[in-house]
């Protein structure tokens, strides 16, 4: 957390990112896409995600043909979940781009942002076994844990330092990140990956999510492509999307392997609790988090010149956090909502959504918010239609959770 | 191979239900060659892998039983052994 020490929060870089999403895998297949604002949105066919009764026709943007690395242990992959095979193959990207090969394993973590993030496995095999539990799968005892994701990753790597789940439902993979930087920060590890997992959403929690109003309704349902549309005034939820963002994070003396170049500095970073169990967003906690990243980033909201903000397209949500950014002097900045294109990860969100910042800020090029035809605010610098060519210097990334987390990222060109 | 129910079913049968499902969960094993006195422990399968096996061993022969009582079977004939004499 943000405290006096900011000469030693200085340093720490992104070195290594990862990335798998509906509109693409890996870094440059996603970051083409997205500047071309292109889109998977259309009713979920994945099993489990639409009711038996075929009374759902949930919408979402589902990944496709999924490319798993030479490392993966195919034995171990026939008892893996989506969200495991999602995280390798995510997770091996950063790995190599950072080149951690060359990094002693004792000093390497992995820090997974996401809790219940198999509901859809779980339910198919509740689904298959319901008549005949004596046949269940001894490996279900193994799989239906989180926590499996870091067995698996780590026993692929070699990874042997920390690694463990830690949930902060839509704020999981912001929450991550900071984890992983207060892992390195305080010696625990040398580097450490923040793996915001694809949250595997049932048609149970679709349904739940619908009925407390946080999803999307049916009112695009001709055209679902139409359906997830952040910050306008015709949003009513959000629009789901499996996606998952890894993050290699260390301090830039160590930062010197071959090949390694960082994309750029975590200067400052905030959590904090509105101590409010309800999803309900806190105009004061996002705030708070803004300014205490900005503080510990030794930045004024006049040098922001970006921000990635939650942007859910949730009513309230979406209200609540145009406030706050207002209300920090950051209207200015330049702003488009990463959701628009490629759903809400929930527990990957916070961590896909920085791996996007990280490279429109190494590519000077800003992606296009879908569906932002009639903005709630126009006093905003929006980027609406089309990717427009930005030099970020300075940017800010938010994250929210239901249960009243906020969370804020300040990142500076290295 | 699902629910082989016949009750004239030999061991031999019940010894490649045990190879088809064995390969399913050790790719390495793949083209092996079993043999009747082959032991899955010795063939590199691991204790989680040997009750994956086992489990669906137990499934496509519609068979009930704790996996604990296949504990002391040393080879696959053996396995297949027990298994017969639960038909």
């Amino acid at each position: 957390m943000p405290d006096s020490e900011t000469s030693e929060t200085s340093d720490m870089v992104v070195t290594g990112l990862g990335v798998t999403s509906s509109i693409g895998q890996g870094k440059t297949a996603f970051i083409t896409a997205l500047l071309a604002g292109e889109h998977k949105f259309d009713v979920m066919k994945r099993p489990g995600r639409q009711s038996p009764d075929g009374t759902t026709a949930f919408f979402g943007a589902e990944i496709g043909d999924l490319t798993l690395p030479d490392t993966a242990p195919r034995n171990e992959l026939r008892t893996a979940s989506l969200s495991a095979k999602v995280a390798l193959a995510t997770l091996d990207e950063a790995w190599n781009e950072a080149h951690l090969s060359d990094v002693d394993p004792k000093r390497i973590g992995l820090v997974v942002g996401g809790s219940n993030f198999q509901q859809r496995e779980l339910l198919l095999t509740q689904q298959k076994y319901h008549n005949k539990l004596d046949y269940l799968r001894p490996t279900y005892a193994m799989s239906f844990m989180d926590s499996d994701l870091c067995g698996l990753c780590t026993q692929t790597y070699g990874i042997r330092g920390l690694a463990y789940t830690m949930g902060g439902a839509s704020a999981s993979g912001q929450a991550c990140i900071i984890q992983a930087i207060e892992a390195v920060r305080s010696g625990q590890v040398d580097v450490c990956i923040a793996l915001g997992a694809l949250m595997d959403l049932s048609y149970w929690e679709c349904q739940g999510f619908r009925s407390l109003g946080a999803m999307g309704s049916d009112n695009f349902a001709e055209d679902p492509g139409l359906a997830c549309r952040p910050f306008d005034r015709d949003r009513n939820g959000f629009i789901y999307g499996e996606n998952c963002g890894a993050l290699v994070i260390e301090r830039s003396k160590t930062a010197t392997r071959t090949g390694v170049k960082p994309y750029a500095r975590l200067a400052g970073w905030a959590m904090e609790m509105d101590g409010n169990r309800n999803p309900n967003p806190s105009f004061e906690g996002e705030v708070s988090v803004i300014k205490q990243a900005l503080k510990q980033a030794q930045l004024s909201p006049g040098q922001i010149d970006y921000i990635n903000p939650h942007g859910t397209g949730s009513t309230i949500g979406d209200e609540t956090e145009l406030s706050a950014i207002a209300h920090c002097g950051l209207r200015h900045a330049r702003i488009n909502a990463t959701k628009s294109v490629i759903g809400h990860g929930l527990s990957a969100a916070g961590a896909i959504e920085m791996v996007a910042t990280l490279l429109q800020m190494r590519t000077g090029q800003l992606h296009p918010s879908r569906n932002l035809d009639n903005p709630m605010a126009a006093d905003y610098d929006w980027v609406r239609r089309a990717a427009v060519e930005h030099n970020i210097e300075n940017a800010l990334k938010m994250s929210m959770g239901f249960g009243g987390i906020n969370t804020a990222i300040c990142l500076q060109k290295y | 191979m699902n629910n082989i129910l016949e009750n004239n079913m030999n061991k031999s049968d019940i010894f490649s239900t045990i190879v088809e499902h064995t390969r399913e969960v050790v790719f390495e094993l793949e083209d092996h060659e079993f043999k009747q006195d082959d032991s899955l422990k010795a063939l590199g399968a691991n204790s989680i892998d040997r009750s994956e096996i086992l489990m669906m061993t137990l499934e496509s022969l519609d068979i009930k039983m704790p996996l604990l009582a296949l504990a002391k079977a040393v080879n696959i004939d053996e396995i297949a052994g027990i298994l017969h004499a639960r038909l």
